[in-house]
């Protein structure tokens, strides 16, 4: 287990703070790790900031990232990493769409040539909207209270897609789903942060696979060719169990 | 793949004598397919109980090195009624499918063994030993009485092979080996309790505290379980343990098995350890002028 202090702690929105530690490691964007809390639990968290400061973005859902949101600066924070297959990196003009807490992953990724579409159930839970040029930006809400009142796809029909060199999507399954439906047959580059139960993050315990590939090893980052082949996308996933799931997203 | 890497375990022909271990990647039945698809010659799915069990919760692995690591991950399945598809999904790549169950007494084993053949397995591995799950596995698998009357209803109950998987954490291997002699074949070892401290955070990183030590740290003391059991009982036996390298597996043949399950090998190699190892395989044997596995097996044996 890798251990650091906690140097920094921002409250993104009323339920999301980022927690800044320093780890002298390369990191590449859509790359996580596993963050353990003594005695609570351990959840794999990608990395939202992969410089020399590191940053985990964390909403509290359970006892582990509730214990997470919690850190304080100074606080030790514990956990293995890297892993997973980051993020392809082009040098054009690019396309984030982020939902909900999926922005976290995404944000190591903005740079001037980022296009945005994030959305959130309502405006105050929109992440890092602030750090796309404002121009370049598309906000969508479940409830309208600020952009778009829908979902991404909404905002991403709007949009002439042929001129990004890259979309990157990341967010609940069902919205990964639409998204790439509406994406297939087109002429776009994509590609998809996924998300499955994940226990062991090396590879061996089978909680996190997709049609055979580990989201740990294999992704959790997969190009559009990849998830075309997948027959699980969208369909079904296991149980913590390995009880099988239908979801017919 | 020339025939030199052929074997055959209990009836079981294999294409090479490499099967994927149970408790790796081998809940899902679209990844034993991949993995069957990627070169293994049989996979044997996570030991499956009577009733759905989550496991515990993570931390359930800690990596030490080395390519070692120590899991609990605590007997999660979906529970025996809920398999089906699963074991479906993975035949479609038409090569063995091994069920591993795990239960409490001779009844309960036997009712987990019916279905899982049932479901078209190819085999049955009888799990009597995993270290950190109270009142199955090894608890009951240190007991001789229990593995004898469990191997016997088992093999009442089904007419495919039945393999007994013993624990290496016994004072004595060769009482449970004779015990189990009704099963076809034995699998040895399981893993090797342990556990690991942090340090930092002054307390155990496990979830669970304690759990099994694999990987080349316990390849040793399998390769010794093997060679005794081998030399005294004469059974067909399955090598497991810490075995990541054609000279590995070649070292459990020589020492009395037929064939060797892998497991903790696929987090440093990932899956495509079965592939690499084959082709490894297949080129010392040339180079060592062994013609076939059978004709290997026990061959550094010393009478």
């Amino acid at each position: 287990m890798i251990h650091s202090t906690v140097v920094r702690v921002d409250q993104n929105t009323p339920t999301v703070r980022s927690i800044g530690f320093k780890w002298d490691c390369k990191v590449l964007p859509g790359q996580f790790i596993m963050v353990w809390i003594p005695g609570i639990g351990e959840i794999p968290i990608s990395l939202s900031s992969t410089g020399n400061l590191k940053e985990i973005t964390v909403k509290s859902y359970g006892p582990a990232s509730d214990a997470l949101t919690k850190l304080e600066t100074g606080s030790r924070i514990f956990f293995r990493g890297p892993y997973g297959r980051p993020f392809t990196l082009v040098k054009g003009k690019t396309l984030l769409i982020g939902g909900g807490s999926g922005m976290a992953s995404l944000k190591p990724l903005i740079n001037e040539r980022s296009y945005a579409i994030v959305s959130a159930r309502t405006r105050d839970e929109l992440l890092f909207s602030d750090k796309i040029h404002e121009g370049n930006l598309h906000l969508v809400t479940d409830d309208g209270s600020i952009g778009i009142k829908g979902t991404p796809l909404n905002a991403l029909e709007k949009l002439n897609l042929t001129e990004f060199e890259m979309i990157y999507v990341c967010g609940p399954e069902i919205m990964l789903k639409k998204i790439f439906d509406s994406l297939r047959g087109k002429k776009v580059r994509a590609e998809f942060a996924m998300e499955r139960t994940m226990k062991c993050g090396i590879g061996v315990c089978d909680s996190c696979s997709i049609d055979g590939l580990q989201l740990c090893r294999d992704g959790s980052i997969f190009s559009m060719e990849e998830v075309m082949e997948m027959e699980e996308f969208g369909r079904t996933k296991l149980s913590e169990s390995g009880r099988r799931i239908i979801l017919n997203y | 793949m020339s025939n030199r890497l052929q074997t055959v375990i209990s009836g079981l022909r294999l294409d090479n004598p490499l099967i994927l271990a149970s408790g790796i990647l081998d809940e899902n039945g679209y990844t034993m397919k991949r993995i069957l698809k990627e070169g293994a010659a049989a996979v044997v799915t996570k030991s499956i109980g009577s009733a759905e069990r989550s496991g515990y919760k993570p931390p359930v692995v800690v990596e030490i090195g080395g390519g070692n690591m120590i899991n609990a991950i605590g007997l999660a399945n979906p529970g025996i009624e809920n398999f089906g598809n699963e074991v479906k999904i993975a035949r479609e790549a038409g090569k063995p499918v091994i069920g591993s169950i795990f239960g409490a007494d001779a009844e309960e084993f036997s009712n987990l063994a019916k279905k899982m053949a049932s479901y078209g397995v190819s085999g049955i591995e009888l799990n009597l030993s995993c270290p950190h799950v109270k009142g199955v596995g090894q608890e009951i698998g240190s007991d001789p009485d229990l593995v004898e009357s469990i191997v016997g209803e088992v093999k009442r109950s089904v007419n495919i092979p039945v393999f007994a998987k013993l624990s290496p954490n016994v004072s004595d291997i060769m009482e449970l080996a004779k015990a189990a002699d009704r099963a076809d074949a034995l699998v040895l070892i399981n893993t090797v309790r342990a556990m690991a401290i942090d340090v930092y955070a002054r307390r155990p990183v496990l979830s669970n505290v304690y759990g099994g030590l694999s990987g080349p740290a316990i390849k040793p003391v399998g390769l010794r379980y093997v060679y005794e059991v081998k030399k005294e009982t004469g059974k067909e036996i399955i090598g497991v343990g810490g075995i990541q390298s054609a000279e590995d597996t070649l070292e459990y043949i020589m020492a009395g098995a037929s064939c060797v399950e892998i497991g903790t090998a696929l987090h440093t190699g990932g899956r495509s350890v079965f592939r690499a190892i084959s082709r490894d395989l297949e080129n010392l044997m040339a180079s060592e002028k062994l013609d076939s596995i059978s004709d290997t097996i026990g061959m550094a044996i010393q009478r």
